[in-house]
C-alpha cells in the first residue's frame, strides 16, 4: 500500500506516483509553510486517542500479540507537553523565530523534503520519526519496514483525517529495500535522509543519496546497566522487568550488567542471584509459548556457539524458564543473545573508560545502579566515556521529555539556518 | 555406516517399534562418527556429557544434543571435507540466513529405498508418463536451495514429459511467471497424459484464487496429481485452512483431494514426511521426534504443544543427528488417526520466528564481528 494525499492507493498506482511527485514535493514547498501549531495540535489529538484506546481494536489487526503495550511505550511522546517541551529543549525558547545577528538575521527553515527510512523493532517508530519532520515543516516521505504491517499507514491516515492539511506533507510507501531504482528515486528528491536501522540499511541509503543530500543515521547502539555496591531489591527487579518488557531488542534495552568489581567470582555469584529475579519477570509478561521459545532457543543456540567455539569454559551459564544468565570474564560491552538473555561481567570503575571506548559510536544508554553519594562521579565517568543517556535501574528504554537522541538535537538537523543582510 | 543402511532399507517403513534396536544402533554410531569428525559437536557432546555408547534405550535419545537449526545457520558444522561431500544445500532462509547442510554419498544412497518405499506406500509413484508444472524455482547450478532440488526430484515420481517453472531464471534471479504457469495448465488440460502441479502450498493458494476470479477452471486429466512441498513459510501471513485449499483445487483444476499430496522435511533433517489421508504426519521409521517444553527444553508427553526436536542418522557430513527447529508441534497417537498407519503423527502448529528479529542491537554487534572484540 501507498499514502498519499491523505488516503491510500495500491502499490500499482507507483509508477505513476513516483512519476508526478517532483511536481508535488515542488508544489508543497511553494506553498505556505506547515505552522508548528497545526502540527502539534495534530499530533496532541492523535496520541489522546490513541491513549484512549480508540483504536486498539483497529490496531491489533497490524500488530503481533504483545507488540499494543509496545507501542505503548512511544505513545507518551504524542502529546503537546511533551512535544512542546522538545522543541524548547533542542530549539531553544525562541523556537523558529529569527535571530537578530550584527548585520544578518537568520531564520530557520524546514530542511525541505526529509525521506525517513524506519526500522522495524520498535512499533511506531515510523509515525514518530514523520512527527520530527513535520514539526519542523518539512515534506516526508516514509519508507515503512518489512515488519510494519499497517500500523504506520493507519496512523497516518487517522493524522490526515483528522488534519487534512497535512495531507500534503506526509508519503509512506510500502518498498522493500530491493527496490533500488523506486528508492533511488525517492533518494533523489529528498533534502535529506533519516534512516533508523543497520548497518546494512545505513551503507544502502549512503549510497543512493545524492551528493548534498544531508543524511541522518540514526543507527544502531548497544546499551547496559552499571552496578556499583550493594543494590536494592527493587531496584534489581525494576532491572529484570526492563529486560522482560524490551526483550533487549531495543538500543536502549540492556544487553550486559556490568559489576564495579574485578571479581569475576562476584559476577558469577550475582548471576546465580539474579536468574530467579528475571524469571519471575519474564515469566510475568510471556504471553505464549512462541515468546518463551524464541528465548530459550535464543540462550541455547548462544550457549551451543561459545561451547563449539572453544569459548565457553570459565564462563557460567545459569539457565531459567524461558531466560538465562551467562557470567563471562572479559570485560567488553556486546550484544546479549537478547529475549531474556542477558550477560554478567565484571568491569571496575578504573577500567570503565578505556573499556568503553572500544565501542564509541556505539554507546547509548547506561543504567546506573549505586548509592546516591557515588551517582554524580559515576556518571561523569560514564558520560566522558561516550554514554549519552544515563537512568535509573529499569528506566533504560523510558522516553523522557526533551531528551536528545543518541546525542543530537534531531530538529536541528532537520533544519536549515537562512542568513539574510539586514 | 552399515548400521545407517539397514535401517534405511528396513521394509516396514512406519513400524517403529520393530525399528527401534536398528535405529538405536545407527544413531550411536552416526553420533560416534560426528564426535571423531567434527570437533565443535564433540565439544557440544563432552560439555553436555553425553556419550553415544550410553545410548541403550529410546528414552536415551532425548540426551543426544539437540542442535538448533539457528546454529547452522551461524556456524559451519561439518564432519568431512567438502570435496568428499556429494552436495551441499541451502534452507530455503526467508530472511537473508541460511543453513549450509553438506551431504554424504551414503546419506544419498540411504534415502533411495526410503523415498521408494514412501513413494509407493503413498501412491506417489507411476509408471504413466505425467507433465509437471513446477510451481517453485527453476533449477540452476547457483541455486543451492533444498526446496528446489526436492521439487525438481519429484518430477521424477513418474516419467516426465515436460517441466514449466512459475518461478522462472532470468540472468541472476527469479521472476514469477504464475501467468505462465496457467496457461501451461489450460494447455496440459487437453493432454492425454496427466498433470502433476508440483509447488510451494501458498504458490498454488494464490494461483488457484487468481485463475477462479478470472474463471479460467480447467479439469486436469484424471491421474493428475498436486504435490505440496516446502511448506508455507515463504507467505506464511496467507496461511489459510486446507479444506479450503483442498476444496479450491478441486473447483479449479478438478484434483480431488486424494490425490493431493503433502510433504514435509527439512534441510537438516531431510526425511521424507507424507502426510496420511487424513492429513498428518506420522514418523516413518528413518526419524524419530521429541516435542521439547518452550521454555525449559524438557521433552514433553504426548499432546503438549512444544519445540520440535527432530532425530535421524541419515547423515554423516553434517552433524544434523539431533536438530531442534524452530517450529512448534504436537504428537498425537498413531492410531487415534484412523488411517491405518501405527506411528504417532506430527502436526507443525507454526513457526517461533527467530529469523525475523532484526534489531538496533544486533546490528551494532555484525559491525563488531558478532559483538566479541577480546
Amino acid at each position: 500500500m501507498i499514502f498519499a494525499h491523505g488516503s491510500l492507493l495500491p502499490d500499482s498506482r507507483l509508477p505513476g506516483l513516483l512519476a508526478g511527485l517532483e511536481g508535488e514535493l515542488n508544489a508543497a514547498l511553494a506553498g505556505p509553510p506547515l505552522p508548528a501549531e497545526t502540527v502539534l495540535a495534530a499530533l496532541d489529538a492523535l496520541g489522546r486517542r490513541l491513549a484512549a484506546g480508540e483504536f486498539d481494536a483497529l490496531l491489533r489487526r497490524f500488530l503481533p500479540a504483545g507488540e499494543l503495550a509496545r507501542l505503548g511505550e512511544v505513545l507518551p511522546l504524542f502529546t503537546r507537553d511533551v512535544l512542546e517541551e522538545k522543541l524548547r529543549a533542542e530549539l531553544g525558547p525562541e523556537r523558529f523565530s529569527p535571530r537578530e545577528r550584527r548585520q544578518t538575521t537568520a531564520r530557520f527553515l524546514p530542511l525541505g523534503v526529509l525521506l525517513h527510512v524506519a526500522a522495524g523493532n520498535q512499533p511506531g517508530l515510523g509515525l514518530f520519526s514523520v512527527a520530527e519532520g513535520l514539526l519542523t515543516g518539512n515534506v516526508n516521505l516514509l519508507k515503512l519496514p518489512r515488519e510494519d504491517k499497517g500500523l504506520s499507514l493507519a496512523a497516518l491516515s487517522l493524522l490526515t483525517e483528522a488534519a487534512p492539511e497535512l495531507a500534503g506533507f506526509v508519503y509512506a510507501f510500502d518498498l522493500p529495500s530491493s527496490r533500488t531504482a523506486e528508492l533511488k528515486a525517492l533518494a533523489g528528491l529528498a533534502d535529506g535522509i533519516a534512516v533508523w536501522g543497520g548497518d546494512g540499511a545505513v551503507e544502502t541509503f549512503r549510497h543512493l543519496a545524492p551528493p548534498g543530500c544531508r543524511l541522518m543515521e540514526w543507527g544502531h547502539r548497544l546499551s547496559f546497566a552499571y552496578l556499583s555496591g550493594p543494590p536494592a531489591a527493587q531496584e534489581l527487579d525494576a532491572l529484570a522487568a526492563h529486560i522482560a518488557a524490551t526483550g533487549q531488542r531495543l538500543c536502549s534495552s540492556c544487553q550486559v550488567i556490568f559489576l564495579d568489581t574485578g571479581d569475576f567470582s562476584a559476577a558469577r555469584a550475582f548471576a546465580e542471584a539474579f536468574l530467579p529475579r528475571l524469571e519471575r519477570a519474564v515469566l510475568a509478561r510471556r504471553a505464549g509459548p512462541w515468546e518463551s521459545a524464541r528465548a530459550a532457543l535464543s540462550g541455547y543456540t548462544a550457549f551451543l556457539e561459545r561451547v563449539t567455539a572453544g569459548r565457553e569454559p570459565g564462563e557460567a551459564f545459569f539457565r531459567g524458564r524461558g531466560c538465562s544468565v551467562t557470567a563471562r570474564p572479559d570485560r567488553e560491552l556486546e550484544l546479549s543473545p537478547m529475549e531474556g538473555n542477558v550477560l554478567v561481567k565484571p568491569l571496575p570503575r578504573s577500567e570503565l573508560l578505556p573499556v568503553l571506548r572500544r565501542q564509541k559510536g556505539r554507546l547509548q544508554t547506561a543504567g546506573l545502579l549505586c548509592a546516591e553519594e557515588e551517582r554524580e562521579a559515576l556518571t561523569a565517568l560514564l558520560a566522558r566515556a561516550g554514554v549519552t543517556r544515563i537512568t535509573r535501574a529499569g528506566r533504560l528504554s523510558d522516553p523522557f521529555p526533551g531528551e536528545g537522541h543518541d546525542g543530537e538535537y534531531p530538529l536541528r538537523r532537520y533544519l536549515r539556518v537562512v542568513d539574510v543582510e539586514n | 555406516m552399515p548400521s545407517r543402511q539397514a535401517l534405511f532399507w528396513h521394509p516396514r517403513p512406519y513400524d517403529l517399534p520393530a525399528s527401534d534396536a536398528l535405529f538405536l544402533r545407527a544413531a550411536a554410531d552416526n553420533c560416534a562418527y560426528h564426535i571423531a569428525h567434527c570437533p565443535g559437536y564433540a565439544a557440544i557432546c563432552r560439555r553436555l556429557d553425553f556419550d553415544p555408547k550410553s545410548l541403550r534405550s529410546t528414552e536415551d535419545l532425548a540426551r543426544i544434543p539437540a542442535l538448533p537449526t539457528l546454529l547452522f545457520k551461524r556456524e559451519a558444522l561439518f564432519s568431512m571435507p567438502e570435496r568428499r561431500m556429494a552436495m551441499r544445500v541451502t534452507s530455503s532462509g526467508t530472511s537473508g540466513t541460511f543453513s549450509r547442510i553438506g551431504f554424504d554419498w551414503g546419506s544419498l544412497l540411504a534415502e533411495v529405498p526410503m523415498v521408494l518405499r514412501l513413494g509407493a506406500r503413498h501412491r506417489l509413484i507411476s509408471g504413466v508418463p505425467a507433465h509437471c508444472v513446477v510451481l517453485g524455482y527453476q533449477p540452476h547450478r547457483d541455486n543451492h536451495a533444498g526446496v528446489t532440488r526436492t521439487m525438481y526430484g519429484l518430477t521424477f515420481f513418474s516419467p516426465p514429459l515436460s517441466r514449466t517453472y512459475a518461478l522462472q531464471r532470468r540472468g541472476t534471479s527469479y521472476i514469477p511467471d504464475l501467468d505462465g504457469a496457467a496457461h501451461a495448465l489450460e494447455r496440459l488440460a487437453a493432454s492425454p497424459f496427466p498433470t502433476r502441479v508440483i509447488g510451494f502450498p501458498s504458490y498454488l493458494w494464490f494461483g488457484l484464487q487468481q485463475l477462479e476470479a478470472l474463471g479460467r477452471t480447467v479439469r486436469l486429466r484424471p491421474g493428475s496429481r498436486i504435490i505440496l512441498a516446502g511448506g508455507w513459510k515463504e507467505h506464511g501471513a496467507q496461511e489459510v485452512a486446507k479444506s479450503a485449499l483442498y476444496a479450491a483445487a478441486e473447483r479449479v483444476l478438478g484434483v480431488p483431494p486424494d490425490h493431493i499430496h503433502e510433504l514435509f522435511g527439512a534441510v537438516e533433517h531431510p526425511v521424507f514426511y507424507n502426510a496420511c489421508p487424513n492429513h498428518r504426519f506420522h514418523v516413518p521409521i528413518y526419524s524419530r521426534v521429541l516435542i521439547r517444553d518452550p521454555e525449559t527444553l524438557a521433552p514433553l508427553p504426548m499432546g503438549e504443544v512444544g519445540l520440535i526436536n527432530l532425530i535421524s542418522p541419515l547423515m554423516t557430513a553434517t552433524p544434523t543427528l539431533s536438530v531442534m527447529t524452530d517450529d512448534l508441534g504436537y504428537l498425537e497417537p498413531g492410531d487415534a488417526c484412523g488411517c491405518g498407519i501405527p506411528s504417532p503423527a506430527l502436526t507443525i502448529v507454526g513457526r517461533v520466528g527467530m529469523s525475523d528479529i532484526r534489531t538496533c542491537a544486533a546490528g551494532a554487534a555484525e559491525l563488531l564481528g558478532k559483538g566479541e572484540m577480546g
